[in-house]
């Protein structure tokens, strides 16, 4: 994955004061965070703490009530105000999300699957082709072009959104607890093309409850309970020698 | 009247329910899509004069719809009920199958887990498109069986155009019968339909076949 070196500067993903509620119910409070390109960020933390919502929020699938995202530098949300519609479209060419549920679509073949987004946007088909085909091979599917979804297993399927993403080349790739569906045989698979996209220098935000995958990939981890930022920093620190309360609770029902 | 006379009398009239079927189903099928889109509508005065206009067409007799639109313009208005009985039988039929058509598209619409709209979204798809490729294909697959239903009883709701005496296989039949009070007619109509409907059976299988390479 190429990384833009002049901008090593400037956050690809920054968050500030990020809230949202549904109806009564304050789901992110004041979050701040940011991306540095190449950087890998796992977010961990209770079911209900808002980490899916963050995710969700800044790629646009949940409007925030308040507070701040920037893409390069560039608002998308100033204040709680979305960018015109237009913008946000420019917006979502940046990154790219893969789901906990996959979400491919069950009546392509999985090279239409990835194909015919890149297609749409007006690239040339021999060119997404050949990438499609690349990344395939980078995530273990050779041969499975001509396969419809249903006839893979769940951590292919996640690997095949994976490479959909990928075929977008999005500067920074959203990854919503995409092992939580699976078998735990079959979250390896897709665990180990995750690192092995951290070892290309991928910027990434991953809300996972794969602890040992956090510890290890990540550049920074940060820990999410009932809608706040708990603790965060690098993943020695927040494994190793946590310095909240709610963390150390909450990480002992892992046996870290 | 021997029953070879019988049959080639009212094949006449075959054309007829044919074209009451076809046109039918010509207009139906994409108004349906149309009174769905407006019955799912965020505007919610759209929403309910849609369903409003729904419940009618489906909780009153098809019958007394075809009465109405053939004969309600001369009553309201005294305008002329047309010679060509074929208008307003299609009209009737259309509308009243598009309500029904309409409820079938709007419980496929709705079956489609919400996370196709959002990777489509993430990945870009315009709302059109999102709706042309990802969301109508697979529309279709999951309502085939609920559309075969419609498209078989439509077949027999042809019989229905005899109350405007819109000369269809059926009328023509009901006026055999009555002419040489023998019930005859009757039983060739239930072959034809019974036939009619073998081969819209076979068609419609081919349909959902040809549909199952996904799950």
């Amino acid at each position: 994955m190429p990384v833009n070196n002049e901008k090593e500067t400037s956050a690809i993903l920054e968050i500030r004061k990020l809230s949202k509620s549904f109806g009564e119910t304050a789901v992110l409070k004041d979050i701040s965070l940011s991306v540095e390109p190449g950087n890998v960020v796992s977010i961990i933390g209770p079911s209900g703490s808002g980490k899916s919502t963050l995710l969700r929020c800044a790629s646009f699938l949940e409007t925030a009530d308040g507070g701040d995202i920037l893409y390069d530098g560039r608002y998308a949300v100033n204040d709680g105000v979305y960018a015109p519609k237009a913008d946000l479209n420019r917006f979502r060419t940046l990154f790219g999300m893969v789901f906990q549920s996959f979400n491919l679509f069950p009546h392509y073949s999985v090279m239409k699957n990835i194909c015919e987004p890149p297609a749409l946007r007006g690239r040339n088909r021999d060119e997404v082709r050949e990438r499609a085909l690349e990344l395939l091979k980078k995530m273990g599917l050779e041969g499975k072009e001509n396969a419809y979804p249903y006839q893979l297993s769940g951590g292919q399927q996640q690997r095949v959104a994976i490479a959909r993403a990928l075929a977008l080349d999005p500067e920074i790739l959203f990854f919503d607890e995409p092992t939580s569906a699976l078998d735990p045989e079959l979250t390896g698979e897709v665990l180990k093309v995750i690192r092995q996209l951290a070892d290309d220098h991928m910027t990434m935000v991953v809300v996972t409850h794969e602890m040992p995958f956090a510890r290890a990939v990540s550049n920074r981890v940060i820990f999410m309970d009932r809608g706040f930022i708990v603790e965060e920093g690098h993943p020695e620190e927040v494994f190793g020698d946590p310095k909240q309360e709610r963390t150390k609770q909450f990480l002992k029902n892992y046996n870290q | 009247m021997s029953l070879m006379t019988m049959i080639l009398k009212m094949s006449e009239g075959l054309g007829k329910t044919c074209a009451i079927f076809f046109l039918t189903l010509l207009f139906s099928l994409p108004l349906g899509m149309i009174v769905a889109l407006l019955r799912m509508s965020k505007n919610r005065v759209v929403s309910w004069i849609t369903r409003f206009f729904i419940t009618i067409l489906r909780g009153t007799p098809l019958m007394l719809q075809l009465l109405a639109v053939t004969y309600g313009p001369y009553y309201l208005f005294g305008a002329g009920v047309s010679r060509n009985k074929l208008i307003p039988v299609v009209i009737a039929f259309s509308i009243n199958y598009a309500a029904y058509f309409a409820e079938i598209y709007r419980g496929g619409i709705e079956s489609i887990p919400v996370g196709q709209y959002e990777a489509a979204e993430v990945l870009g798809y315009t709302r059109f498109q999102t709706f042309m490729r990802i969301i109508l294909p697979q529309v279709v697959k999951r309502i085939m069986p609920s559309v075969t239903n419609e498209v078989v009883t439509l077949v027999k709701d042809t019989s229905m155009a005899f109350t405007v005496s819109y000369q269809e296989m059926f009328t023509i039949g009901k006026q055999i019968a009555n002419s040489q009070t023998s019930f005859m007619p009757f039983i060739v109509a239930g072959v034809f339909y019974y036939l009619f409907n073998l081969i819209v059976d076979r068609l419609m299988g081919r349909i959902e076949k040809r549909l199952n390479y996904y799950k």
